[in-house]
Order: C-alpha cells, then sequence, then structure tokens
C-alpha cells in the first residue's frame, strides 16, 4: 500500500508538471508570436526575426513532446480514466494553436510580405489580439486543472479578445482593399491577415469545448 | 471432528461465495469497473478486510439473527442456509437486488415454523425495520458526503491530477473499510444459522491471538467469500456501478463511504456500546443488504443531481423486501419435512 502511494504520488506530480510546463509553451508562444510580428513589421526579414521564428519552432517541438508525454502518462499509468479523453483534446486542442503560431511566423518568413506602413499599427494590434486570445485561452485551460471557478473568467475574456479581433480584421480588409495596391498585393495580404485572426478564432472554439468539458468535471 | 460437518457447513459456504462474489462488487465495482483500481488489489484488499471484520466484529448481528431463531441442529442449519442461497439465485434470475439477509431471515423463520419455535416478533420487526431504514439512510449519508466532498474540492483547490490521485488512494481506502463493514455484517448470514449447532472449539494462534469456536467459524465463512471474491466477482466488478446513474469515481467514493457507513452503524458492538453508554439512540445489530445500501446512496446522490427517481428499482426492492424472506421460508419448511421424513434426519432438538 505505501509503495502504491508513493508510486502514485511520483506519477502525479511528473504529469501535473508535464501539463503545467504544457501551458507554459503555449503562453511563450503567444508572447513570442506577438514579438515576432512586431520585429517583422520593423525589420523585416532580419536576423533577429530568423532568431525569434526559431525559438517560436523550438516552443512548438518541445510542447509537441510534451504532449506526447502527457498521453503517455494518460493512457500507460491508466490516470484520470473518467476525463481522459477530456484531457487529450484539450492539449490537442493548445498544441494545434502553437501550431498555429508556428505556421503564421513561418509564413512570415518564407513569403516575406511587403506591408506599407499604414497597415503596420491595424497589423500589430491584430497580432497582440490573437496573441491575447491564446494566451488567455491557455490561463483557461490551466485553470481547468487548478481552480474551475477561473474557467469562467479567462473564456469571457477570449470571446471578448476574439470578438476585438474580429473588428480589427474586418477593418484591416476593407481597407487593404479599398487601397490601390495591385491585387496580388492585397491577396497576399488577406491570406496574413487571415491566418493571424484565425487564431483567434480557433481559441474561441477551443474555448466553448472547453466550457463543456468543465461542466462535465464539476461535481 | 464428524466429516458430516463438513457437507452440512457446504450450504453456509455456498452462501457465502455467492456473497463474496455479488457483494465485493458493490465496494469496488466502479473503481474496478473505471479502471481506478486493478482487480487483483480490489480482491485482495476486499478478502483481507471481509475476513477481518468477520472475525472481529461479526459476533453483533449474528447475535440479533440468533435471537430471531437459533438453528440448534446441523442438517436444520444446513437447510436454512441452502434455502437463503436457492432463493438467492431466484432473485437473481428476477432481477432483484439481492439480499443475503432477507433469504437467511426467511430461512430462519422456516426452520422456526418446523420446528414449532416462536419467532421474536420484536426482534422480526426490528430487522424488517432495518431493511428499510437501510437504503433510506444510505441515501441521506450520500447526500451529506456529497456536499462535503464537493465544499472540500471547492474550496481547497484541488489540482484535477492530485484530485485523480487523492480519489484513488480514497477508493482503495473506502473499499477496505466497506469490506470490513460488509464481513462484520454479513458473516452472520453466511454462518449465524451455524453458530448454534456447530461442533468447532476455539484455537490459539501463536502465544497472541486465541479465536472462539465462533470466530473459527466466521474465518471459515469468511475465506469462502474470498474464493467467491476471488472466482466470479470480476465480470460483475467490471459492470456495476453504471446501472442506475453514470458515476464519477469520486461519486463512487460517496456511494462505496455511504454504504460501508450504514454497514458499520448496523455491525458495529463498540459503537452501540459507546451510544448506549451516553444515553444516545443506537443503532440495532442487523444484518443489512449493502446491494440495497449502495443502491440508496446512488439514488440520493441521482435525486440531489436532479435525476428521476428510478420508482421500479425502488419497487423491485419493496419487492424484495417481501419476496425474498417468504420464498426462503416456504423453501426451507418444505425441504426441512423432506429432510425430516425422507432422510431421516435430525432438525432440530
Amino acid at each position: 500500500m505505501f509503495h502504491l502511494q508513493l508510486s502514485l504520488f511520483s506519477k502525479t506530480k511528473t504529469l501535473e508538471a508535464d501539463i503545467d510546463n504544457f501551458h507554459n509553451k503555449l503562453i511563450n508562444a503567444s508572447m513570442t508570436f506577438g514579438k515576432a510580428i512586431d520585429v517583422y513589421l520593423r525589420e523585416g526579414r532580419s536576423e533577429n526575426f530568423k532568431k525569434i521564428s526559431r525559438q517560436i519552432k523550438k516552443i512548438e517541438h518541445e510542447a509537441d513532446a510534451l504532449r506526447r508525454s502527457i498521453e503517455n502518462q494518460l493512457y500507460g499509468n491508466n490516470l484520470l480514466p473518467d476525463l481522459r479523453a477530456d484531457v487529450l483534446q484539450l492539449t490537442e486542442n493548445l498544441d494545434r494553436i502553437i501550431n498555429k503560431f508556428d505556421e503564421a511566423t513561418y509564413m512570415f518568413y518564407v513569403e516575406q510580405p511587403e506591408i506599407p506602413d499604414e497597415y503596420h499599427g491595424n497589423i500589430r494590434e491584430l497580432g497582440r489580439l490573437s496573441a491575447e486570445c491564446a494566451e488567455n485561452m491557455g490561463k483557461a485551460s490551466r485553470s481547468f486543472f487548478r481552480d474551475l471557478s477561473s474557467v469562467r473568467d479567462y473564456s469571457q475574456k477570449v470571446y471578448f479578445i476574439e470578438h476585438e479581433s474580429d473588428l480589427c480584421s474586418r477593418q484591416l480588409l476593407e481597407k487593404v482593399f479599398d487601397s490601390k495596391l495591385p491585387l496580388a498585393n492585397k491577396l497576399q495580404l488577406k491570406q496574413f491577415i487571415n491566418e493571424i485572426a484565425d487564431i483567434a478564432d480557433t481559441a474561441e472554439d477551443f474555448i466553448d469545448e472547453l466550457l463543456i468539458f468543465t461542466i462535465k468535471r464539476s461535481i | 471432528m464428524d466429516i458430516s460437518f463438513w457437507f452440512y457447513l457446504s450450504s453456509g459456504l455456498f452462501l457465502g461465495w455467492s456473497l463474496g462474489a455479488s457483494d465485493a462488487a458493490n465496494i469496488f465495482g466502479t473503481a474496478v469497473g473505471t479502471k481506478m483500481v486493478k482487480f487483483r488489489t480490489a480482491a485482495i484488499i476486499s478478502s483481507l478486510f471481509i475476513t477481518i471484520g468477520a472475525v472481529y466484529a461479526g459476533s453483533g448481528a449474528s447475535q440479533t439473527l440468533g435471537a430471531l431463531g437459533s438453528v440448534n441442529a446441523l442438517a436444520g442449519a444446513f437447510m436454512s442456509a441452502l434455502a437463503a442461497a436457492l432463493t438467492i439465485y431466484w432473485t437473481v434470475k428476477l432481477s432483484l437486488p439481492v439480499s443475503t439477509s432477507q433469504a437467511i431471515v426467511g430461512g430462519i423463520i422456516g426452520w422456526n415454523l418446523f420446528a414449532g419455535k416462536p419467532t421474536d416478533i420484536a426482534v422480526l420487526g426490528k430487522i424488517v425495520g432495518t431493511w428499510v431504514f437501510c437504503p433510506v439512510l444510505a441515501g441521506i449519508i450520500a447526500v451529506l458526503l456529497y456536499y462535503m466532498v464537493r465544499f472540500v474540492i471547492r474550496h481547497c483547490h484541488i489540482t484535477l491530477i492530485r484530485q485523480d490521485c487523492y480519489t484513488r488512494i480514497g477508493l482503495i481506502l473506502a473499499g477496505a473499510f466497506g469490506a470490513y463493514a460488509l464481513g462484520a455484517n454479513n458473516i452472520a448470514n453466511v454462518m449465524g444459522v451455524f453458530v448454534s449447532s456447530s461442533p468447532l472449539q476455539a484455537v490459539d494462534i501463536g502465544s497472541l491471538l486465541t479465536l472462539s469456536p465462533t470466530q473459527v467459524l466466521f474465518l471459515i465463512g469468511g475465506i469462502a467469500i474470498s474464493v467467491g471474491v476471488f472466482t466470479y466477482s470480476r465480470g460483475l466488478m467490471t459492470t456495476v456501478g453504471n446501472g442506475i446513474i453514470r458515476m464519477s469515481p469520486l461519486m463512487a467514493w460517496v456511494a462505496v463511504v455511504s454504504q460501508a457507513l450504514v454497514l458499520f452503524l448496523f455491525a458495529s458492538q463498540n459503537l452501540q456500546h459507546f451510544l448506549v453508554s451516553h444515553n444516545l439512540p443506537s443503532f440495532p445489530l442487523v444484518p443489512v443488504s449493502s446491494s440495497q445500501a449502495i443502491i440508496g446512496a446512488v439514488m440520493g446522490i441521482g435525486i440531489l443531481k436532479g435525476c428521476s427517481i428510478n420508482w421500479g428499482l425502488l419497487g423491485r426492492i419493496a419487492v424484495g423486501w417481501i419476496l425474498t424472506p417468504v420464498a426462503a421460508a416456504l423453501l426451507c419448511y418444505i425441504s426441512l419435512f423432506f429432510l425430516q421424513n425422507v432422510f431421516d434426519l435430525e432438525v432440530y432438538r
């Protein structure tokens, strides 16, 4: 019995640490993404931007490894039998958001879009909103494991910020298509705007799922 | 010791085996079904604590059954236990919640009627009243425990992973307590009828422990129950628990602790002495149905969570209160007649 309790506690601690680290990765990825957009708008594909882009790739790799470790522990050690499917879904969702940060940064890296100065403010704002939305999604998800009562608070923030991001992306799209830019540039910018705004949309979709998991978890 | 003793005891052992097979699932069913606890761990803990409960604290409920009817011949005890076992088999077939207690009470009354011994109506009333009270009390305890657990979870901010760890340990501890209470409360059903006619002697285990003849009998019964747990409870354990409402491991813990507390309240002589010595109302020491206790607990939680009352299931429990003892009494009476007149055996003195 004593051995059983010890091994159970050590398994619990390892899993808890992995889940915590995984959430840290999402928050790091969202903050680094905001910085990447800022640097790109100021310096283009500079060495500094390349460094930040590599940082996001590294975070994405580490998050993948953590996700696999969490999945293995959950199934291998038979932990959380009744909520395992929900926890897996949640970690996969968070991982998808981290992937989206990586994809968007990589698009900037490869395509090097030319963004006229007049749109910098709006794009910076859109990047900030998407990053903030994902960060709050991460906080809501962390609360799911730590303190259920806070999930709703962070969810509400995600809904609000996603709405702001929607307004911002629409304004930006209208501005772009009202401009005299060549159609090819307009379409490229549209693709970038949608890619960034999609991060906030995805975070909002995942919050809906998280709220259902929360209802299932509350006793 | 006469070999015939073991033959007569076989019906009690069979009853013990079936109790282990069915009632261990009430204790560890959801824990094993949801894979929170391995079957092997559950079976070892159940067997160990059922046997300890039976040997150490089984005499209280047994004395109440003895007061109802002291079956004083081995052949009579054999038939009372066999009638109870066969009735249980039949009630299982009818999908009624099984109660060994109700079956054995029927068996004893059947023997009383056949032997022309009086049945103490006051004791019978106390036993039947307890049957009705048992699921209700389990439901009330479950509701109180549910509120307590909810308060702790909401105010102590226990993380999900830690909660899982604590629930797992809690289920093992609750299972051990449930098994102890089951052994203490239900051993009377299995071996109670043999107490008066048993030829067993006291046994010294080293210089530390001496088992009285009744305790030796209960130890044998405990082993029979354990065999039932190991050989036949696995199937039930993996399917039980979700029959009434879908249970989370935490709710399963609430249900098991409620059931164990009810069984303990109706089995603990120490608690009874404590309550009586402080001029408090005490619980009668009566064997009760662990299946009906757990149904009461689960229904208590279900009602609290807004699930509708399963009247069909309650009806089946109520039918069991009447049908099981009546059927066992009839079967015992008829069988005793054959045992006495066809096989020429002494079924009472």
